[in-house]
């Protein structure tokens, strides 16, 4: 059986064709201004890369867009739908960590690929895509910069204030300083306080593993490094970290289709 | 300082609570007990505006106080944190009350309640107040709002230095400050206490603390009868007519309409999937968007042991003054916000779960709630020794820009997803 | 019962009584060298969490006090946020996060007070997670008045008796009277101390004043006496003057970083008084016996003892504010104040209004405890100092 995931995020749109054997095809596309029509889209290109025509595939949506296509009736929490994907593709995941453009969730995933508990920032800029995305403009370098840079870093640069603000204006300062700090510590610095506020959160459900990291943050591999560093342990990392709710999507539609209708 | 009393604001609320009133009326749908609780608000809010008419002396109070020894000198008690709730509830007045409070200096840290009630003392938008009564029950902002209070108000205040444990020396000690309280109050009113007049309140005390503990029972029933949007209702008896008659006529009304429910198999939600554990207390502005939220979702709060689960003990109508000082000692909030977090509350916490069934639990952790925010990962470490899972939402009970509608949706539906999957 | 008996100072050797040797105890704390080889001989260490705590029962008990303090730095506080959640001060998540992390794992015991909600939920999950084999909490009151030192009275003495009965001993009337004798010398010799930043140009800095102060809740008081009379004897004679842009007067949060201290100074401004119950707070008041038993006096000078933001009416805290002010001659003050202080932030507004009537203009700083100053701290503190010298002029 082939079905469709798609996960509607606030940067981009992902669709995931799952078959019996593995994954057929993945797209990331941006939303623009039709989520709808960016959905199509999205699904779409999945469809093509996976070498099918049309779709009347069963399909499910996630992310925090979902709302906004009604024309997928079957819509589950990117929970949910995160504890299945990893599971799928690390059955000895019981933590993951996802860290998005919007916020940052940590969940615990037991060993049938089912949720336990979960624990989210969303008060809080600080630690997200957008955030580092900021940070890397404030720098004048870009995203790939700033990790493979992190990588050189010598030391880390005191980024101790945990509010977006105030942590960007201690990141201006050590611009600035004379002489200044060095652009690699910087981004240590940013990395290593995303990490520690991220462990925090983890330590509020409990540290349990294999822990597993996803979403579009976990691409950095500086960041990524730096957070075994601190855990003192190794993490599971995914080839295409941002897809995994998608794919978690398309098995639940799986699973619902092979159930029958109601 | 100006003794000019702008009466607007208070006319607004007791215009507001007497149009929802006869609207509830006029609906038979609605539950009788909900007619009340809004003519139980207008009344207390005429009081308010009414008192210098009448001669009365109008104390502005924090929360959890024992008020009942006001009513029994004929004194009109003025609920600072409910006021500031009820204006930001009905009147949509938030954004003023908070920016007011910012103004006169007060930190973002210091609890929006409070900063609230700073706010409506700085805009002058309530009758003044002819004394400032305060307490360290619940925290250290009720301890810290007095001083602040009254010299907003240019009034002068009693604060009663409630002790931490339940000590004997302490219960003297309780006792003897609000002798202390009845000399000021005295004073200031030119009128004696009337000890009958108390004794009688604590017989009613006596039945309201019964009512509540029926009221608890009765939501054990599968379905279970009550909403969550009835919950700040529930408080409210308590907070404002605490051992009056009014709060009798209204608990007794909400028990029977959810007797006659139970009696019938009715829930509060049309179909009960999950039952529910509130630890702390939601968004005011969103109870009534939550009763539609836990509609949707199948859910339905049960119990909320922080808050309206009362402590064992008896009051004694022979000795009103001991009485009054022993119901705070009672008070649900009293255990779980001021008291030490003994093993024996967490004990409480894990009973209540298994008694009313409860499938999960949600923390509503308020960020000016510093001292419970503290005990979130406690009381998740015990629930789930007992398979409950317990969602955490951060949230402000007052400033409506923190939390939405759509966000408490998301969460809920996350949480019942959740829940679902582990059946 | 005194260590000097014991030969305590033989076995850790003399150390030069300069700040130096307190820096050294700051530096181990913790972990000192002096508790370690205390611990060895089997002395019981108990740990205390606020000013309202009577060091003097314990001290007589013949167990080694020592106050519970955070990371000397700002930093992350992952297991603090985990357990205490993100709302509480750092003050508190600081203190838990090292307990969590076993820095205190040879505490026999912990001792606290209800003081603020902060502290007392510290006190519970310490109990709940770290469980030290005695605890204790001290309801405190919220008032001076006699009602309230009787209620306090009352308090210290379940709290004796809970000693005598974890320990099975008795804790004699001249055991308490000892211990009085050398609390008392500790505060006389920090007066005397404090006396010399009353001078023009004191000869010692707020930032090295600081260091003292640490040293002397994490040291045996009688060894902590004899270097700090060393000290004196030697700023006597060492003719040094500190000149300064500004005195000032530091306020606010629990504060023991003598880092921040520096920073203020490196700027020009000199620290000659604070108003931090980790220093003036903590030595101020003398046990006065006036005729008392000595756990009744010993009772009275703890609640009665200058002041936390905590007390009722808080005009007795701040007309000792501005008697500090007049004493020391200060030309500002800087207020510090740790996110999530209630008590403290409550009170700022009327404080800076009080302290601006009597002509002294305050600082009013945001900080998480443990802050070095850098940054834009640095940046304010220069734009203060410099609105200070023009006022001068």
């Amino acid at each position: 059986m082939k079905t469709l995931g798609i996960d509607i995020g606030s940067l981009n749109i992902k669709a995931v064709v799952l078959g019996d054997d593995g994954i057929l095809g993945t797209t990331i596309v941006p939303p623009g201004d039709e989520i709808e029509a960016g959905a199509h889209k999205a699904i779409e290109a999945a469809l093509v890369e996976a070498g099918l025509s049309h779709n009347s595939l069963p399909v499910a949506a996630t992310g925090t867009g979902a709302k906004f296509i009604p024309f997928i009736p079957q819509q589950k929490a990117i929970t949910t739908c995160l504890a299945r994907g990893i599971h799928y593709l690390f059955p000895s995941a019981r933590m993951v960590i996802d860290m998005g453009a919007e916020s940052t969730t940590v969940l615990k995933v037991n060993e049938r690929g089912r949720i336990a508990d979960w624990v989210n920032h969303d008060k809080c800029a600080s630690g997200t895509g957008l955030f580092l995305q900021q940070m890397a403009k404030l720098m004048g370098i870009t995203l790939e910069e700033m990790s493979s840079l992190s990588l050189q870093a010598h030391a880390r640069a005191d980024i101790t204030n945990t509010c977006a603000v105030f942590a960007e204006s201690e990141v201006i300062s050590h611009v600035h300083r004379d002489p200044p700090t060095p652009k690699e510590d910087i981004v240590a610095g940013i990395y290593a306080s995303i990490v520690s506020r991220t462990i925090s959160l983890c330590k509020r459900v409990g540290i349990t593993k294999d822990v597993a990291v996803t979403g579009g943050v976990a691409l950095n591999d500086g960041l990524v490094n730096i957070m075994e560093q601190e855990l003192g342990f190794k993490v599971l990392k995914p080839k295409s970290p941002q897809m995994v709710a998608a794919l978690g999507a398309a098995i639940i539609a799986k699973e619902t289709a092979e159930k029958g209708p109601k | 300082m100006t003794t000019i009393v702008h009466k607007s604001e208070v006319d607004l609320l007791i215009r507001t609570f007497r149009m929802m009133s006869r609207m509830n009326r006029a609906r038979p749908e609605m539950r009788s007990s909900e007619t009340l609780y809004y003519q139980m608000l207008a009344e207390y809010y005429s009081r308010i505006r009414n008192a210098r008419e009448e001669g009365k002396l109008l104390a502005a109070h924090t929360v959890f106080f024992p008020t009942e020894m006001l009513y029994a000198m004929d004194i009109v008690p003025m609920h600072t944190e409910m006021t500031t709730w009820l204006t930001a509830l009905f009147l949509r007045e938030q954004a003023e009350l908070l920016a007011k409070g910012a103004e006169l200096g007060l930190a973002p840290e210091i609890c929006s309640p409070h900063r609230g009630v700073a706010g409506i003392f700085g805009l002058n938008t309530i009758p003044h107040p002819d004394v400032i009564l305060w307490s360290n029950l619940i925290c250290d902002n009720t301890a810290k709002s007095g001083e602040l209070m009254m010299e907003l108000s240019r009034s002068p205040g009693f604060f009663l230095d409630n002790p931490f444990q339940n000590s004997p020396g302490e219960m003297r000690y309780l006792v003897d400050e609000l002798k202390d309280m009845v000399h000021f109050l005295e004073e200031k009113s030119g009128k004696k206490m009337d000890w009958d007049k108390l004794a009688e309140m604590v017989v009613r005390d006596k039945q309201e603390i019964e009512l509540y503990r029926e009221i608890s029972e009765l939501r054990k029933a599968v379905p279970s009868p009550m909403s969550i949007s009835g919950y700040l209702e529930l408080l409210s008896a308590d907070y404002m007519f605490p051992g009056q008659p009014e709060a009798i006529q209204y608990l007794t009304q909400l028990r029977d309409e959810l007797k006659m429910m139970v009696k019938q198999g009715k829930g509060a939600v049309s179909s009960e999937r999950f039952r529910l554990m509130t630890l702390f207390v939601p968004p005011m502005h969103l109870m009534s968007s939550l009763g539609r939220i836990f509609e949707e979702h199948g859910a339905v709060s049960v119990t909320e042991p922080l808050f309206t689960c009362w402590s064992e003990g008896e009051l004694d109508p022979s000795r009103p003054l001991e009485s009054v000082a022993m119901k705070s000692f009672l008070i649900p909030e009293r255990r779980s916000m001021y008291g030490p977090l003994s093993e024996q509350a967490l004990q409480d916490i894990i009973d209540s779960a298994q008694q009313y069934k409860i499938d999960g639990a949600i923390y509503w952790a308020f960020l000016g709630c510093r001292h419970t925010c503290a005990t979130v990962k406690v009381i998740k470490e015990v629930l789930s020794e007992i398979d409950v899972p317990m969602l955490t939402i951060d949230c402000d009970i007052v400033d409506p820009t923190v939390n939405s509608e759509e966000e408490i949706r998301d969460k809920l539906t996350q949480f019942t997803e959740m829940l679902e999957e582990d059946r | 019962m005194g260590y000097l008996d014991m030969g305590y100072l033989d076995i850790i050797g003399l150390k030069v009584p300069t700040p130096d040797h307190f820096r050294a105890v700051n530096h181990a704390f913790p972990k000192t060298k002096e508790i370690l080889e205390l611990k060895r001989q089997g002395k019981m260490i108990f740990g205390w969490l606020c000013t309202y705590v009577p060091e003097e029962v314990v001290h007589a008990a013949g167990i080694l006090p020592v106050r519970i303090t955070g990371y000397s730095q700002e930093m992350e506080l992952e297991d603090g946020n985990a357990y205490l959640y993100i709302n509480n001060c750092s003050f508190s998540r600081s203190c838990l996060q090292m307990g969590l992390r076993g820095e205190y794992d040879y505490l026999d015991g912990i001792v606290a007070g209800s003081t603020c909600d902060g502290a007392r939920r510290l006190f519970d999950l310490w109990v709940h997670y770290i469980k030290a084999p005695f605890h204790h909490i001290l309801s405190v009151p919220r008032k001076y008045t006699e009602r309230a030192h009787g209620l306090y009275y009352e308090q210290v003495t379940m709290f004796k008796q809970h000693l005598e009965q974890y320990l099975n001993i008795k804790i004699t009337d001249e055991a308490l009277l000892q211990s009085i004798e050398v609390y008392n010398e500790s505060r006389a010799l920090l007066k005397e101390l404090y006396e010399l930043r009353k001078l023009d140009k004191p000869p010692i800095t707020g930032t090295d004043t600081m260091e003292v102060l640490n040293a002397s809740f994490r040291m045996p008081k009688e060894l902590f006496n004899h270097h700090l009379r060393q000290l004196l004897a030697e700023l006597a004679i060492s003719g040094r003057a500190y000149p300064s842009r500004a005195r000032l007067m530091v306020t606010g949060s629990v504060m023991n970083n003598p880092q921040f201290i520096q920073s203020i100074e490196e700027l020009g401004g000199l620290v000659v008084t604070d108003e931090l119950c980790t220093s003036t707070r903590y030595w101020s008041d003398p046990v006065v016996l006036d005729g008392r038993s000595p756990l009744e006096a010993i009772s009275r000078r703890y609640l009665s003892n200058f002041p936390c933001a905590r007390m009722v009416p808080s005009d007795e805290r701040f007309d000792r504010i501005l008697q500090l002010a007049r004493e020391y001659r200060v030309d500002g003050v800087i207020s510090q104040i740790i996110r999530y202080c209630v008590p403290y932030a409550h009170d700022l507004p009327v404080i800076t209004e009080k302290l601006k009537r009597a002509n002294i203009p305050t600082l009013a700083l945001d900080v998480e405890y443990g802050t070095s100053g850098s940054g834009q701290i640095r940046t304010r503190v220069q734009a203060f100092l410099e609105m200070l010298e023009t006022r001068k002029r």
